[in-house]
């Protein structure tokens, strides 16, 4: 039926999500990722990620107050952002996020002051206390894409889950290179703990093996669901975004570094995981751009 | 005296020529910017020499009665007046531009002068006023037919009553309220990418 038929007029308005929501996207994730980690050590006492753990809150408080930055400079009407905490609609993820976005780093700033002062028990307390916040600041943003009802790539109750790993991903790339700079630069004799790198690594690769699998399901879906899911498959696998999608976040930032992280060769060297690190976060960045642009590249009239 | 409104719109496209005089006429009764349309005629053309036809299919607001936009809107600058009348309050949007991703149609956009989201709002100001939107007031074949749903012995009641219609992207469950009659289903569907030929 669609042989011979060629639209002569139609009217195509540009993409409303450009470029500074990916990167919001991108930095609340890597955010979400630096503060569990640094729970890990200060909340739920696995005392071997203890090195990262300061270091964990700082990123995670920076990244969530530049992050929502790139919302209000996209926003037509920066002046009116108040509005979202004053104008609600319980319906609308962005309502949420917007308390999310005030309550979370006021918490960060919390725990990581008592984490500074030394006070275990209440870094514990609000460490815990932070641990579902980071959780929904970052999985909310996976329902504002999930509930964009009218873009095939987003609207799947996969995107929350496919956020938050994305998320531990490129929050777990984040500490080793953090970890590997540390001991370069930081610390007293200029050692890096390699120990607590190859540990990272080792956590990175299986999380990346998680994230390929849910990537795995969404595709099997959108290629056999409806003509417009399948169409935004194509898009991602032989159409205009190809290159970001199978080059750089299938091949690039996923399949190489896990190879990396899980090969008995490389998985306890340095610089083949520092490698495996960087490509993991280029990875996570290309994904948040293949979803946010890619995902408003079909045509809907 | 009478129940509440509830307003509609009908294309017949039996009617239509395609001649854009109903995307003209709103863009000039709404002060429209340049490259943004609140609506327009897709064009579309099938089959081969000789048998081949040109189907059109006018897009406007759905003014749904179960609207993505006013679900999706974080301020509440998207409503639903009791007429189904899909508003934008032009004071409260802060233009995140969220509804324009989450509507099915792509019949919103971004006004950068205003620098507010806005789309057809069936001449609200006119349909107040007593008159009929801008695009049916001028339409020269009277495909359009818009009116209050609730009246029984309103002309729109009547052609919903005894036509076969249609309405787009059923699926999407917002329950539009632009209703076709002879809609083309290859002009109804939204596939192919611009500029891209078919595989």
């Amino acid at each position: 039926m669609e042989e011979g038929v060629q639209v002569v007029y139609n009217v195509f308005h540009e993409a409303p999500l450009g470029v500074p929501i990916a990167i919001y996207f991108y930095m609340t994730g890597l955010s979400a990722g630096s503060f569990l980690i640094s729970t890990m050590a200060y909340g739920l006492g696995m005392v071997k990620y203890k090195p990262v753990g300061k270091i964990g809150v700082v990123l995670a408080i920076l990244l969530l107050v530049l992050a929502p930055l790139n919302l209000i400079i996209d926003l037509g009407q920066p002046l009116r952002f108040w509005h979202l905490l004053f104008y609600l609609q319980p319906t609308s993820p962005i309502t949420y996020g917007s308390f999310l976005l005030t309550i979370y780093p006021i918490n960060c700033l919390i725990y990581g002051s008592f984490m500074f002062a030394g006070k275990a028990k209440l870094t514990r307390l609000f460490g815990l206390i932070g641990i579902p916040l980071a959780l929904s600041v970052h999985g909310y943003t996976g329902f504002i894409m999930a509930l964009g009802k009218a873009r095939a790539l987003w609207n799947t109750a996969l995107m929350p889950t496919y956020f938050l790993v994305s998320a531990m991903v490129s929050g777990i790339a984040l500490m080793i290179l953090v970890v590997i700079i540390q001991g370069l630069l930081f610390s007293p004799d200029h050692k890096i703990n390699k120990e607590l790198a190859f540990d990272f690594g080792r956590m990175l690769g299986f999380t990346i093996l998680l994230d390929l699998f849910l990537v795995f399901c969404d595709m099997v879906l959108l290629l056999t669901l409806d003509p417009e899911a399948r169409e935004a498959a194509q898009l991602l696998l032989s159409g205009a975004f190809s290159t970001y999608f199978l080059g750089v976040e299938m091949f690039l930032g996923a399949v190489v570094p896990v190879v990396i992280l899980l090969s008995p060769l490389t998985k306890r060297r340095l610089v083949p995981v520092a490698i495996a690190a960087f490509l993991a976060m280029v990875g996570v960045m290309a994904m948040r751009y293949v979803l946010v642009i890619g995902g408003q590249a079909l045509p809907l009239a | 005296m009478a129940k509440e409104k509830r307003y509609a719109m009908l294309i017949d496209l039996r009617r239509c020529i395609g001649c854009q005089a109903c995307a003209v006429a709103c863009k000039a009764e709404n002060g429209v910017p340049l490259g943004t349309w609140r609506s327009w005629v897709k064009v579309i053309e099938k089959g081969e020499y000789p048998h081949v036809s040109r189907s059109f299919l006018p897009i406007l607001c759905n003014n749904c009665e179960n609207p993505i936009c006013v679900r999706n809107c974080p301020t509440q600058a998207t409503y639903a007046r009791k007429d189904g009348i899909v508003m934008i309050d032009p004071h409260r949007c802060i233009a995140c531009k969220y509804c324009i991703a989450s509507c099915p149609y792509d019949v919103r956009y971004y006004n950068a002068f205003k620098r507010i989201v806005q789309k057809c709002q069936w001449c609200n100001h006119r349909v107040d006023a007593g008159l009929l939107p801008a695009c049916v007031q001028t339409c020269p074949t009277g495909a359009m037919t818009f009116g209050d749903m609730h009246d029984p012995e309103s002309e729109i009641s009547r052609l919903l009553a005894n036509s076969p219609v249609q309405v787009l992207k059923p699926e999407k469950d917002t329950s539009p309220q632009v209703y076709y009659i002879a809609a083309d289903m290859a002009a109804m569907r939204a596939v192919g990418t611009p500029g891209e030929d078919e595989e």
